[in-house]
């Protein structure tokens, strides 16, 4: 499965994604952005590259068309010798914390959910709270709670609290997605939350 | 409840068993039980069988368990696997009421036949069958006991309401050994092996009705059926609260996972999180299981504001930091409380909580600030830090505790840290039931588990 098969199974889940376009050249992201609007972000599409970040294949805060090409150029530059199906044109996603939603399907256990810090340091924070699906709003609120970085979620350092019942509903969205599609593993990463809502940046499944 | 569950009934409160294999070889399995049948008085009746002998400890002996002229509630098998099938399916002719499997050499080595075959039976004829590949059962009520280790080498616990659940055997009769020793009541034990024919989502299921069982123990290593546990432990433990230990958490995540997720989700997140969801509490190690069960029999907190009293101000600090670390929270003294105080202590001495009394603090002292925080309704747990190597500590101290938790107006914990001399007391103090720890994180985490077990029990009981 490609990325945009991915994200289009998603959205048939009903998951709203940033808006995203798959552009195969330089110009087909210009005109990608311009029907997204500026600032955007760009990124590799490439079954060779699991982590995007690693290999230099993520621009982001993208202002105008100079920017974009340069932008383009340099992360084909980055991934030479690499398989690229194109590079995702993306709307920029609000500013907020960080998390992963991700799921799992356990031997005996059958699917959990698993709500962590998200980001490109889930594996070096760990910071994680877990469930077996499917699960209720007062699940989603004892695992915030669990979370070392739970005072993050509740508005630190004068931020206001994120939005809970849009992470709620992420995360019984995650529980039934898991469940209907028999999936092995599942990361949405990041989603970042704000006090409106929440945006689903990346996303990847395996069956 | 299924039938084969309900049935159990006859395996714990037997009226008669009979014991297949039963030898006149001291230091044999079937010697060990049958003897241990003998020597603890069981009420019921005894059947020896084994084809070999005509009679054995002065009791008649049967070739098979049909051969048994009344009714056999349950039957105990130490014989070699192979034969296993085939006794199995003669005590579900005789109508016998449940059998426990002691033998090994099944799953756990491969021989998958001769264990489906025992689950078909006992499915087929709604017979429990404990094991194979056990310790068996241990009913202190009853005096029906099927640990096949000498009693002089592994003492029984006294009757009490703690059911015990445990899949491995070793684990299960070094528990019985300490539940012993540290006075520990049991309600059940019940070491079930491969869980052929009953896993421990069946054992949960019959403890919740079992009137003995207050609080249920399960140690388990991995399980088959992980949503049935599930289920079974949301249900059970919101009226018998249960301590889980689980075996086998170092194993981290799938090296080969591609995702965050199946990275960061090791095999035993699954239990942590389904721990979690019934709101099972979980305990380290067995020394925390033990630590935890020594404050059961006392009266449970109403919440989490610890009363300290100390003859060592350092040990004082360590404590409070922990009881912080612990999330829970020392005590604010009623003014009364804090007159009454100030009178015990010496004049260069100051009430706070901990209450420091000194090193040159004598019995007295101790004796008066017990009673006076025993009855301060703004503290729930008194805890009772006893240097023993202070000169005006001697054994008037064991009285001064037993009596305060005698009065049982709220649990009390003890820590005395020291050597071999400070360790002899302390294992007189448990003797007579004080519980008693060698450092300050042991029993402040131990108090934590009480004070959270209590709130979940308090939860339930409003539903």
């Amino acid at each position: 499965m490609t990325l945009i098969d991915d994200f289009t199974l998603l959205e048939k889940h009903g998951f709203r994604l940033l808006p995203y376009y798959l552009a195969r050249d330089e110009n087909g992201a210009v005109r990608a952005a311009e029907r997204i609007g500026y600032p955007i972000a760009l990124k590799i599409v490439s079954p060779d590259v699991e982590h995007k970040t690693d290999i230099g294949g993520v621009r982001v805060g993208i202002k105008n068309e100079q920017a974009l090409r340069n932008a383009f150029n340099e992360i084909l530059t980055n991934a030479k010798g690499k398989r690229i199906s194109g590079l995702l044109v993306q709307k920029m996603a609000r500013k907020g914390v960080e998390l992963i939603l991700g799921g799992k399907k356990d031997p005996q256990f059958g699917h959990m959910i698993v709500i962590g810090l998200g980001g490109i340091y889930v594996e070096i924070f760990r910071d994680i709270s877990a469930r077996i699906c499917p699960i209720t709003n007062q699940d989603v609120d004892e695992m915030i709670m669990e979370l070392k970085a739970h005072p993050l979620l509740e508005g630190a350092r004068g931020k206001k609290p994120i939005n809970k019942g849009a992470l709620e509903k992420l995360a019984l969205q995650v529980c039934r997605f898991m469940m209907k599609e028999d999936l092995k593993e599942l990361d949405l990463n990041p989603v970042v939350f704000d006090e409106n809502g929440c945006d689903i940046i990346d996303a990847r499944f395996s069956r | 409840m299924e039938p084969k569950i309900r049935k159990l009934k006859f395996v714990f409160e037997p009226r008669s068993v009979a014991i297949v294999g039963a030898s006149p070889t001291p230091n044999k399995i079937g010697n060990v039980l049958i003897r241990n049948f003998i020597d603890t008085h069981f009420p019921g009746k005894i059947y020896p069988v084994n084809p070999k002998y005509p009679e054995l400890a002065g009791l008649k002996c049967y070739a098979k368990v049909s051969d048994i002229p009344g009714a056999v509630d349950c039957a105990i098998i130490a014989t070699p696997a192979e034969t296993v099938p085939g006794i199995v399916k003669d005590c579900a002719a005789k109508k016998a009421g449940g059998v426990v499997i002691l033998s090994g050499g099944f799953e756990e080595v491969g021989r998958n036949d001769l264990a489906e075959e025992i689950k078909r039976i006992s499915d087929e004829n709604d017979l429990p069958v404990i094991g194979p590949n056990c310790l068996g059962i241990f009913n202190p009520y009853t005096k029906t006991d099927s640990i096949f280790l000498p009693m002089y080498k592994l003492e029984r616990p006294k009757p009490g309401g703690i059911a015990f659940i445990t899949q491995s055997g070793a684990v299960g009769s070094t528990v019985i050994d300490l539940a012993a020793y540290y006075g520990v009541g049991i309600s059940k034990f019940i070491s079930y092996g491969n869980g052929t024919a009953l896993d421990e989502s069946d054992y949960l299921e019959y403890l919740l009705q079992d009137k003995e069982t207050e609080a249920i123990i399960l140690y388990i290593e991995g399980v088959k059926d992980g949503r049935k546990l599930l289920e079974t432990m949301k249900k059970v433990n919101k009226t018998k609260p249960i301590i889980a230990l689980k075996a086998g958490k170092a194993a981290g995540g799938q090296a080969a996972a591609r995702s965050h997720t199946g990275n960061i989700a090791g095999s035993y997140l699954a239990y942590h999180a389904a721990f979690k969801q019934a709101k099972v509490t979980e305990a380290g190690g067995i020394e925390e299981v033990f630590d935890f069960v020594k404050m059961t029999s006392q009266p449970k907190p109403k919440g989490g504001r610890i009363g300290v009293i100390t003859n060592g101000g350092g040990i004082g600090v360590l404590t409070a930091d922990c009881i912080e670390s612990e999330g829970l929270a020392l005590a604010q003294f009623s003014e009364e409380t804090g007159k009454e105080l100030a009178k015990i202590l010496p004049a260069y001495g100051t009430v706070a909580n901990p209450l420091d009394l000194v090193a040159d603090a004598g019995i007295e002292a101790y004796e008066k600030a017990i009673d006076v925080m025993l009855n301060d309704s703004g503290i729930d747990v008194l805890l009772v830090i006893v240097l023993l190597q202070t000169p005006p500590i001697d054994e008037r101290i064991i009285h001064v505790l037993t009596k305060a938790l005698d009065e049982k107006k709220k649990p009390i914990a003890t820590i005395s840290i020291g050597g071999a001399y400070t360790e002899s007391y302390r294992k007189i103090l448990e003797s007579k039931g004080v519980p008693s720890y060698s450092s300050p994180r042991a029993a402040v985490k131990a108090i934590e588990r009480f004070v959270t077990y209590s709130m979940y029990a308090r939860q339930l009981k409003k539903r």
